[in-house]
């Protein structure tokens, strides 16, 4: 099927079976390479995404729900060379080991402070519980977002693009 | 590693503007080293590249799966050769002799042996370019070399004002000669050692750039899938081809040897012809075990055979005869049995070949690089040396990516439909086609008169991992052998074990190294193999026998009626590492303050891989399941490179081997696994992170592994907790909460 989809603020136009999963036309059609493929059914969260401002898995999100909407991936979360404050934090507290999970972890957190500028450490571990790490990475997780909270910078300017 | 740096360092002549260092370890063949003008190429066999724009290559011969070798090797290199970590640029390492790791004489990434064993040579190679380019600059400079310096990528004039780039003397420097030792900083010069704390693979792996086996594309690249037999060891008989073949999007259907692979334009349209996939099997030569049936056949194998003796040291059997007849004497004896476990590396199996010009390319997230090239010569009509590995980031190791058959299967596909193709595994996949940690019981029994330990016996029961591994690991040791000797090098790896391939240590590591001052010990091992495929997995051996000696030694303190900690605490005279990290982690957890009310602590030391580990865990049990609360750590790995890797991988390890603890177990029905995904083969998660403090000893000795050494001890010390709370022992894993 013929589709259009608005992926980092590029409007993308496709002709693909409806059923794929975004996951994959994301990595493979659009070349976006950050999003990633971990359980196929939405158990690990390495493919969340934003999908109209919302976090959802991408590996069970068939491509023909996304039609006409907006979808930020991890390469969407900088804005104008500028990393998103949770990609700072990241870095500075060294938070990736393997780093496979982590693009799903940045977006699901991202979609957190987005919502909520100001989390207690209980809302933090609620809403990164569906992001599993296998190296354990989730100490770092929560020092890093914690780092981010109550400073400005926390405000998401791609959830922002997102709503408007 | 005591050497002369001389031996193995080698200067090609830069021609071309740039500097290469080539180090030819011990045992490893020179390979010629050197940069190619007309091309303009990087030769593979080099080290260290520094090009006359002052770019700074480093090839990174041991992989990064998440344990940091990316920062820390390149770590020794920039604190030597003078230079920030992050004006470094690490390449990962071809296929070479050169690269091979020394403790296996392959080239692999295992064993938590990265920055011991490159410790010397790596900082070797950074001071030899460091002084080469100071000689450099005294030349020009016409003053003595000793009275230069460098600097932050420059050599420094005596006069302490003027200064040349790294960069301005490549070519001058590439026609050094070292005459004698080049002297390493002292400890007290390092300016990155024991200090650096960032991670260089960190941006690229917060802004998704990081490239993994997974994301790599080629041209006109199509996907491929696989159709594994559920019963191991099962052979395709028929399957309905070409009603696959017309479905949407399809190229080939073929058989392969470990199954049926479709092969599609998109990787979307290859899962669904695979659902259309109907293959019958012959399972002539099928598994068809339970788990059930394998600890069986460890106790009938046990009864059979006391095993091969691995340990002995006075006499076991006459202790145990007279502690029994002692007044105040008894033995203890308990089994203990562990499941098989996969490995969940959270990037599944895959891998990308492309098979042109009589060689093929294979781009893979792998352990082991010339394991690789021989998995990929196997299936097709090609040589090893006619193999490019190229290897990724890995998305997790753990000793899956030690076992090539993902690159087989890739290598095998690639050779048929002769475009680029990535075979890609699902989860399901890869959890019911994992080699597993291998199931394993231990009989343990000692002796104890009164609060003393008269007598140690342990009887480890199970496969061993080299039956298994040797397949591709034995002719990558001898890249030259033809082809047709394949088979039989895997064999005679195995009839001459230690000659051809090294004792393996799989199944006793850990439990021979027991470290209490014990005079009777008997450790023995009785090797039965049921035919379930199995491999390493972090910490291998040291896992299951961690958990078998440290809950033993924490029944016999009850026993004995003594404090868990004092009881191992008098038992380890004349063993300073150990009683240190024992020491710190009673003082760091409280463990001679009272637990509140609810909860137990269990205390747990185990030494792997040359890192000295203790610790103390606090838990209870919370609406039905076990809820870990603290888990303190005192460890001793020697001189620490990266502060914040070392306590990410010790806290990475705690929360591997709790995640086994409460969760981990692969099961068998009829020779198929039951498991498939996370929803049945969980792993821990964020609400369930318990607070974990890691405390790192000071120390001057050299450095040792710290990938693997955090998970054996934490499995132990929470059923020791558990106990503490329950007083109910349980000598299974995993845990729990209703035992």
């Amino acid at each position: 099927m013929a589709l259009s989809i608005t992926v980092n603020g590029e409007q993308r136009s496709l002709d693909i079976e409806g059923d794929t999963p975004l996951l994959w036309v994301l990595r493979d059609e659009l070349g976006l390479k950050g999003t990633k493929f971990g359980c196929g059914v939405g158990l690990c969260g390495a493919c969340t995404v934003h999908l109209n401002g919302q976090p959802v898995r991408s590996c069970s999100t068939p491509v023909a729900s996304a039609s006409g909407g907006k979808v930020t991936t991890i390469e969407g979360l900088a804005e104008g060379g500028q990393l998103h404050a949770l990609q700072d934090a990241w870095i500075a507290h060294g938070v990736p080991q393997c780093g496979y999970c982590q693009s799903g972890q940045l977006m699901s957190a991202a979609h957190l402070l987005a919502n909520n500028p100001a989390p207690a450490r209980d809302d933090i571990v609620a809403a990164m519980t569906g992001n599993l790490c296998r190296c354990g990475t989730y100490s770092r997780i929560i020092a890093a977002v914690e780092s981010v909270v109550g400073t400005s910078l926390g405000y998401d300017a791609a959830a922002a693009r997102e709503k408007s | 590693m005591a050497m002369n740096r001389r031996d193995f360092l080698k200067v090609s002549a830069g021609t071309s503007g740039s500097l290469m260092l080539s180090l030819s370890l011990p045992g490893c063949s020179g390979m010629p080293t050197g940069y190619q003008q007309e091309s303009g190429k990087w030769k593979p066999d080099a080290w260290l590249e520094i090009t006359d724009n002052d770019e700074i290559h480093f090839t990174l011969a041991r992989v990064e799966m998440g344990q940091g070798t990316y920062t820390g090797l390149t770590t020794l290199i920039a604190e030597e050769l003078e230079v920030d970590p992050e004006a470094i640029t690490p390449r990962f390492a071809p296929v070479a002799p050169e690269y091979r790791n020394p403790l296996y004489k392959l080239q692999l990434t295992g064993g938590s042996s990265s920055i011991a064993t490159s410790w010397e040579p790596l900082r070797a190679a950074g001071a030899s370019a460091r002084q080469m380019l100071i000689m450099a600059a005294a030349r020009v400079w016409q003053v003595d070399a000793a009275e230069c310096s460098a600097r932050q990528g420059r050599v420094i004039h005596p006069n302490g004002l003027d200064s040349m780039r790294y960069g301005q003397l490549v070519e001058l420097a590439s026609k050094e000669v070292i005459r004698g030792e080049v002297a390493l900083k002292q400890a007290s010069e390092w300016k990155y050692i024991g200090k650096q704390r960032g991670r260089l693979d960190a941006r690229a792996k917060s802004t998704g750039a990081a490239v993994y086996g997974i994301d790599v594309e080629l041209p006109g690249m199509v996907y491929g899938v696989i159709s594994r037999p559920p019963r191991y060891g099962a052979r395709v008989k028929a399957f309905n081809e070409s009603e696959v073949r017309a479905m949407p999007g399809v190229l080939d259907v073929f058989e392969i040897e470990r199954g049926v692979a479709v092969v599609a334009d998109k990787y979307w349209r290859a899962r669904k012809a695979q659902d259309a996939l109907k293959i019958e099997w012959d399972n002539t030569d099928a598994l068809s075990l339970s788990t059930d049936e394998v600890f069986a056949s460890y106790r009938r194998a046990a009864d059979e055979d006391n095993g091969e003796s691995e340990r002995s040291e006075g006499d076991y059997e006459s202790a145990a005869r007279e502690t029994g007849k002692s007044e105040s004497g008894k033995i203890v004896e308990a089994e203990y049995s562990q499941p098989y476990l996969a490995h969940s590396t959270l990037e599944p199996m895959n891998a990308t070949a492309w098979y042109r010009n009589d060689s093929i390319d294979v781009w893979a997230p792998t352990q082991a690089p010339d394991l690789g090239r021989i998995a990929a010569a196997r299936v097709t009509d090609l040589s090893p040396s006619d193999v490019t590995i190229n290897t990724t980031f890995l998305g997790g190791g753990f000793g899956r990516r030690l076992t090539q058959d993902y690159i087989e299967e890739a290598a095998a596909v690639a050779f048929r439909v002769k475009k680029p193709v990535k075979v890609i595994w699902s989860r399901e996949e890869d959890t019911q086609h994992d080699l597993y940690r291998p199931a394993m019981l231990h009989r343990m029994q000692a002796g104890l008169d009164g609060n003393q330990l008269t007598g140690w016996h342990h009887q480890i029961v199970g496969p061993q991992l080299l039956d298994w591994y040797v397949r591709n690991a034995a002719p990558a040791q001898y890249p030259w052998a033809p082809k047709f000797m394949y088979d039989t090098l895997g064999k005679v790896g195995l009839l001459a074990e230690g000659i051809a391939t090294p004792k393996d240590m799989s199944a006793i590591e850990g439990a021979i190294e027991y470290p209490y001052n014990v005079d009777n010990i008997d450790i023995r091992h009785t090797h039965t193999d049921p035919g379930v495929p199995v491999t390493f997995w972090r910490s291998v051996g040291y896992s299951h026998n961690g958990f078998a000696v440290e809950t033993f030694m924490d029944e016999l303190a009850h026993e004995a009626g003594e404090d868990p900690y004092q009881f191992r605490r008098k038992l380890l005279a004349g063993q300073p590492r150990h009683l240190e990290v024992l020491d710190r982690v009673v003082r760091i957890a409280g463990w001679n303050k009272p637990v509140a009310e609810g909860r137990g602590r269990g205390i747990a030391l185990f030494k792997s891989f040359g890192t000295f580990v203790a610790q103390v865990v606090e838990a209870g049990v919370e609406n039905g399941a076990i809820r870990v609360y603290k888990v303190a750590c005192a460890v001793d790995c020697g001189q620490v490179v990266n502060p914040r890797i070392v306590e990410d991988q010790i806290e990475g390890g705690i929360i591997f081997g709790l995640t086994a603890a409460l969760y981990g177990e692969i099961t068998f029905e009829n020779g198929q696994v039951n498991q498939s995904n996370f929803h049945d083969y969980q792993l821990m998660r964020q609400y369930e992170l318990p607070e974990v403090t890691v405390d790192i000893v000071e120390s001057t000795e050299a450095p040792t592994g710290v990938g693997e050494p955090g998970v054996p001890p934490v499995t132990p010390a929470l059923g020791n907790a558990l106990f503490a709370l329950t007083g109910k022992r349980q000598r299974s894993l995993p845990l729990k909460a209703d035992a």
